[in-house]
C-alpha cells in the first residue's frame, strides 16, 4: 500500500500520481494576516472558510497553525482541528512546535494526520516527545533540517541532520521512514548574498541524495523561500520553476499557495532558461551574474493587478524582509515575536535580515534606491537585532568577519567612517570603530587585540592621504598581514596603487564609498580581494577648469577697510544663514536625494513631499534647540606679494602665508591677486566662522542612538550651514570693504562667485596645505570663540571653515 | 530634430550646466549637450566629475 493520510472522509496518496502533493499554507496564523486576524476576532468559523478555499484551489493537504504570542494555542488548535476535521476532505497538517498541542490534536482528530514539525534545534527534547505521540496515533511527520547550530545551509550538512533525526524517529520510536517527510530546507537566491548563491543547488542536492540514502523516506518543501526579495510577478516563475526541478530531484510534497502555480508549460522557454541559470548559479557570456540577468529580464514584466490584492497577506519572512527593504520600523516587534517562534534568532538575522541587506545594498548599486532609504533599511537591520539580541547566545555569531575601522591621525571627521560602520555591522560583519584622530600606534594595538579581520582607515583631507601613506611602512613593520581599505574625499585610486600598495605586503585598496567598503569584506571572504591597480593608459585625467587669462591687472583699487586688526563677532541672528544654504549641494549631494533614473515629475514629487519637509523641521529643530551658534573671528591687514607669498602685518609682526602656484598655464597663485610692496602694498581680509560645538554633539548623539537617516541628516545641515555663514560673513566683508556693493541674495549666486572678489578656504583646491591655519591663528585668535587646532592643523569643531579674503576683480575659484 | 537642450545640476555644489551657455571656464563653448562633454571635464566650481550630475529639468 503506497504511504497515505486521511481525513474523516478520504484517504489521499502522498506520493501523488503526478506530483507534488499539495499542502495548502494560509490557514497559517504567522503565515497569512488575514488568517491571524480572524483568529484574534475569534472569528472560527471565519479560519475554517480559509481553508475551505484552499481545498477549493487544489490543495491536497491543508496546514493548520495557530501559534501566536497572546494566543492559547492549544485552545484555538483543538478548536480548528474539531472544526476543519468535519468540514474538510482534505487531511489536516498539525503545524505546531508544542508537544502538548501535538498530542492533543491528534488525539482528537479522526483520521491520519501529518504532523508538522520536528527537529534537533533544541538538541533532541522535543523530538522524542512528538515522535512517541505520533507513533501511538499513527501520524506522519515532517522534519526540518534543524541542529543546535541552526538551519542546515549545505547539501551534506542538511543530509547529516535529515540521518540523525532518522534515527530517532525509526531507530528509537519505530515510525516507519514512509511516515517521515523531511524538509530540506531552501535560502533565497534572490538577495545577491554570496553565500546563498547556490542555495536552490544544495537543497536540490539534499532532496537527492535523502531519497537515495534513506530509502522510503518522502521529501517536502516550502518552495516559495527560494525567492525572497524578488518582484513578485517573477517570484511566481522562478517558484514555478523550482517547484518543477525539485520535483525532478525527487520532492514529494510541496508547501504552496497552489493558486499561484504556473504550470511549466505556459512558461516562455526565455523565461524558463533565465529561471534556471539563476536556479543553478549559472555565469552567463553578456551579464556573467545570474540574478542581473534575472532582474533585467522580468523588469519590465509589472506584476497583474490580480496579485496586488494578495500583497498583505505576506508570510513573516517576507514581510521583515519586506520591512527592510522599505525602511518600516511598525510592527517590527510582532513580525519578531511570529518569527522567533519558529526560527532561531540567527537565523532570522542570518537568513532574513543580512539577505534583505545585502538585496538593498544591490539595489543601491544599481542606482535604484538612494543613500537616505539605505539607512533607514540599516536602522530597521539595527533594530531587529537588538530586539533579537536578548534572546541569543553571547557565543553567537562570534565567527563573523571582523573589520577595525578608524579616522586617521588629526583627522576629526567621522561621517565616512560611520557610514562605512553602519553598512558592514548591519551587513553581518563584526566591527570594532575606534574613533576619530587615532594615531597608527594605536591602530596596530587594537588589531592585534580585536584581531581583526581587515582594517578600514578613513581621512577626509589631503594631509589624512599623506598620513595613510606613511603609516604604511609602519604597519608592515609591525608585522601586521591583514589587508586594508582606505576612504577618504581626497584620495585617489591613483594615489592608492602608486603612493601605498608599494608600502605594505597584504593588499591595500581604495574604497570610494561605503558599498565600496562592503564589497571588499565580501570579496575577502571569497578570498579574490587585491591591491588596488591603476593604469595610467586607460585612466582619464581631470581637466583643470578656471580663468584663461594669466594677465592680472596690476592698477586695480585698493578698498579701504572699516577698521585695521582682528575683531570678534557673536551676534549673529541663525536664522539669516538659512536663505544662503545651497540647498541643491545638501539634497542631492550630502544627502544622497540624487534624481538618478528618476523622471522629472517623480523627483519633484520625492523633493516636495518628502525632502523639503525634512529640512523646514530640521530648521525648526536647530533654532529652537539653540544648536546653531555662530561665531565670527575676522580682520582686516596690511599686505604684500613677494613671489607666491602673501606676507602680512599684524599686531606688530608680520607673517608669511605662501601659496602654491599651478604647475600648468595660466599658472595661477592666490598671491597673484595681492599688490607688491612696488606696488603700494595691499590689504588682505581673513576669517575663521563656527556654528559651535552643538551640532557635532547632536550629531554624535544621533549615531549613538542608532538614528542613521536622522544622523546623516543633521550632519549634512551642519555642513551646509556652515558653508552658509561662511557665504553669509564674505558678503558682510565685501560689504564693509564697498566692493560689490549689494549683499549675496542667494545660495547660486554664491556658487557662481556672482560678486568681487574671492575667498579662498585652507584646505581647498586654491590651497590645499592647512599649514596656513598655523600664521591665520596667531592673529585671528580664534581659540576665544572655541576653535582650536588638531596636530596636523584641522580646526575643532568640525563646523568651522576659515579663508583669506580677496578684492581683487579677478580673484575666483581654481585649483593647484 | 534636434536633440533636447537638457541642463544638469552638479549634486556637490549646485552649479548647473546649461548647454546654451557652455562652459568657459573649461573652454566649453555653447551648444554642446551634458551627455557630449568630455570624460575628462569636471565641475568647473567643485571639481566634481560627471557622474556626481543630475539632470535637472
Amino acid at each position: 500500500m503506497k504511504p497515505s493520510v486521511a481525513s474523516l472522509y478520504q484517504a489521499v496518496e502522498l506520493q501523488q500520481e503526478i506530483p507534488p502533493l499539495l499542502i495548502g499554507e494560509r490557514a497559517n496564523a504567522n503565515g497569512s494576516k488575514k488568517f491571524r486576524e480572524l483568529l484574534l476576532a475569534d472569528d472560527y468559523q471565519a479560519c475554517v472558510k480559509v481553508a475551505l478555499e484552499q481545498e477549493a484551489r487544489g490543495a491536497h493537504v491543508i496546514d493548520l497553525c495557530t501559534a501566536y504570542a497572546g494566543r492559547d494555542e492549544l485552545a484555538d488548535l483543538t478548536t480548528l482541528v474539531r472544526l476543519c476535521a468535519g468540514a474538510l476532505k482534505a487531511p489536516l497538517m498539525i503545524d505546531s512546535t508544542t508537544p502538548a498541542c501535538i498530542k492533543a490534536c491528534l488525539r482528537l482528530y479522526p483520521g491520519r494526520a501529518i504532523v508538522n514539525s520536528i527537529n534537533l534545534e533544541d538538541g533532541g527534547v522535543n523530538i522524542r516527545r512528538i515522535c512517541r505521540a505520533a507513533k501511538k496515533y499513527g501520524a506522519a511527520v515532517v522534519a526540518l533540517t534543524i541542529d543546535e547550530k541552526g538551519m542546515a545551509m549545505t547539501a551534506a550538512e542538511k543530509v547529516r541532520i535529515a540521518r540523525a533525526i532518522h534515527a530517532i524517529a525509526v531507530d528509537e520510536y519505530g515510525l516507519r521512514s514512509r511516515d517521515l517527510l523531511f524538509d530540506c530546507l531552501t535560502f533565497t537566491v534572490g538577495s545577491g548574498d554570496a553565500n546563498l548563491r547556490d542555495a536552490a543547488v544544495q537543497t536540490l542536492e539534499a532532496i537527492r541524495r535523502i531519497k537515495a540514502e534513506l530509502p522510503g523516506c518522502l521529501t517536502v518543501l516550502g518552495v516559495s523561500n527560494i525567492s525572497f526579495g524578488l518582484a513578485p510577478q517573477a517570484r511566481r516563475i522562478l517558484n514555478s520553476v523550482f517547484l518543477h526541478e525539485a520535483v525532478a530531484a525527487g520532492l514529494d510534497a510541496a508547501i504552496v499557495d497552489a493558486a499561484k502555480i504556473v504550470p511549466l508549460a505556459r512558461i516562455p522557454a526565455e523565461d524558463r532558461e533565465v529561471c534556471l541559470d539563476l536556479l543553478y548559479n549559472r555565469q552567463g557570456e553578456e551579464v556573467k551574474d545570474p540574478l542581473l540577468r534575472f532582474i533585467a529580464h522580468f523588469s519590465d514584466k509589472a506584476a497583474t493587478p490580480a496579485e496586488d490584492g494578495q500583497e498583505g497577506d505576506s508570510k513573516p519572512e517576507e514581510q521583515l524582509f519586506q520591512m527592510v527593504m522599505d525602511g518600516d520600523k511598525e510592527q517590527l516587534e510582532d513580525v519578531l515575536a511570529i518569527l522567533r517562534q519558529r526560527f532561531r534568532p540567527i537565523d532570522i538575522i542570518n537568513q532574513i535580515l543580512v539577505p534583505a541587506m545585502r538585496h538593498v545594498g544591490e539595489l543601491f548599486g544599481k542606482g535604484e534606491i538612494l543613500l537616505p532609504f539605505v539607512l533607514q533599511s540599516a536602522e530597521v537591520m539595527k533594530a531587529s537585532v537588538t530586539l533579537l539580541e536578548p534572546f541569543m547566545d553571547k557565543a553567537e555569531g562570534t565567527a563573523a568577519t571582523t573589520v577595525l575601522l578608524a579616522t586617521v591621525q588629526g583627522d576629526v571627521h567621522d561621517i565616512g567612517k560611520n557610514l562605512v560602520d553602519i553598512i558592514l555591522s548591519n551587513n553581518g560583519y563584526l566591527v570594532h570603530n575606534i574613533g576619530i584622530k587615532v594615531p597608527a600606534e594605536t591602530i596596530i594595538e587594537k588589531a592585534r587585540e580585536v584581531r581583526a579581520d581587515l582594517i578600514g582607515l578613513s581621512g577626509l583631507l589631503v594631509k589624512s592621504a599623506i598620513i595613510m601613506q606613511e603609516s604604511m611602512a609602519q604597519y608592515r613593520e609591525a608585522g601586521l598581514t591583514v589587508p586594508i581599505l582606505l576612504g577618504g574625499a581626497a584620495l585617489t585610486p591613483k594615489f592608492v596603487a602608486e603612493s601605498c600598495v608599494p608600502q605594505y605586503d597584504a593588499p591595500v585598496v581604495y574604497c570610494a564609498d561605503a558599498f565600496a567598503g562592503l564589497k571588499a569584506v565580501q570579496e575577502f571572504e571569497a578570498g579574490t580581494l587585491t591591491a588596488t591597480v591603476y593604469d595610467g593608459a586607460t585612466a582619464v585625467k581631470a581637466m583643470k577648469p578656471g580663468i584663461r587669462v594669466a594677465e592680472i591687472d596690476r592698477t586695480n583699487p585698493v578698498p579701504v577697510p572699516p577698521f585695521l586688526g582682528q575683531r570678534y563677532v557673536e551676534d549673529i541672528d541663525p536664522a539669516v544663514l538659512f536663505s544662503l544654504i545651497n540647498v541643491e549641494a545638501l539634497f542631492r549631494g550630502r544627502w544622497g536625494y540624487r534624481r538618478g533614473k528618476m523622471g522629472a515629475g517623480e523627483y519633484a514629487d520625492l523633493i516636495e513631499g518628502t525632502v523639503r519637509p525634512l529640512y523646514e523641521e530640521l530648521q525648526r529643530k536647530a533654532l529652537a534647540g539653540g544648536w546653531i551658534q555662530p561665531r565670527v573671528s575676522y580682520g582686516y591687514f596690511p599686505c604684500r606679494a613677494e613671489g607666491d607669498a602673501v606676507i602680512v602685518q599684524a599686531d606688530g609682526a608680520e607673517h608669511r602665508f605662501s601659496f602654491p602656484r599651478q604647475a600648468e598655464a595660466p599658472f595661477l597663485c592666490i598671491a597673484d591677486y595681492f599688490k607688491t610692496a612696488g606696488e603700494g602694498g595691499d590689504i588682505a581680509g581673513f576669517f575663521v566662522v563656527t556654528i559651535g560645538p552643538k551640532m557635532s554633539e547632536e550629531t554624535a548623539r544621533l549615531y549613538q542612538a542608532d538614528a542613521y537617516h536622522e544622523y546623516l541628516l543633521l550632519h549634512g545641515f551642519s555642513v551646509e550651514v556652515t558653508d552658509a555663514l561662511a557665504e553669509y560673513w564674505h558678503g558682510v566683508m565685501r560689504r564693509e570693504m564697498g566692493i560689490g556693493g549689494t549683499q549675496t541674495q542667494n545660495a547660486l549666486g554664491a556658487v557662481t562667485q556672482n560678486y568681487q572678489g574671492s575667498r579662498y578656504g585652507f584646505g581647498y583646491p586654491a590651497c590645499p596645505d592647512l599649514e596656513a591655519h598655523k600664521p591665520l591663528f596667531a592673529f585671528l585668535k580664534p581659540e576665544a570663540i572655541g576653535i582650536t587646532l588638531t596636530e596636523n592643523m584641522q580646526m575643532v569643531p568640525e563646523q568651522t571653515t576659515s579663508a583669506i579674503v580677496a578684492h581683487h576683480p579677478q580673484a575666483k575659484y581654481f585649483a593647484v | 530634430m534636434t536633440p533636447a537642450k537638457e541642463r544638469y545640476i552638479c549634486a556637490n555644489c549646485g552649479y548647473i550646466y546649461d548647454p546654451a551657455v557652455g562652459d568657459p571656464m573649461n573652454a566649453i563653448p555653447p551648444g554642446v549637450e551634458f551627455a557630449e562633454l568630455p570624460d575628462e571635464w569636471v565641475c568647473p566650481m567643485c571639481y566634481a566629475t560627471k557622474e556626481q550630475f543630475d539632470p535637472l529639468d
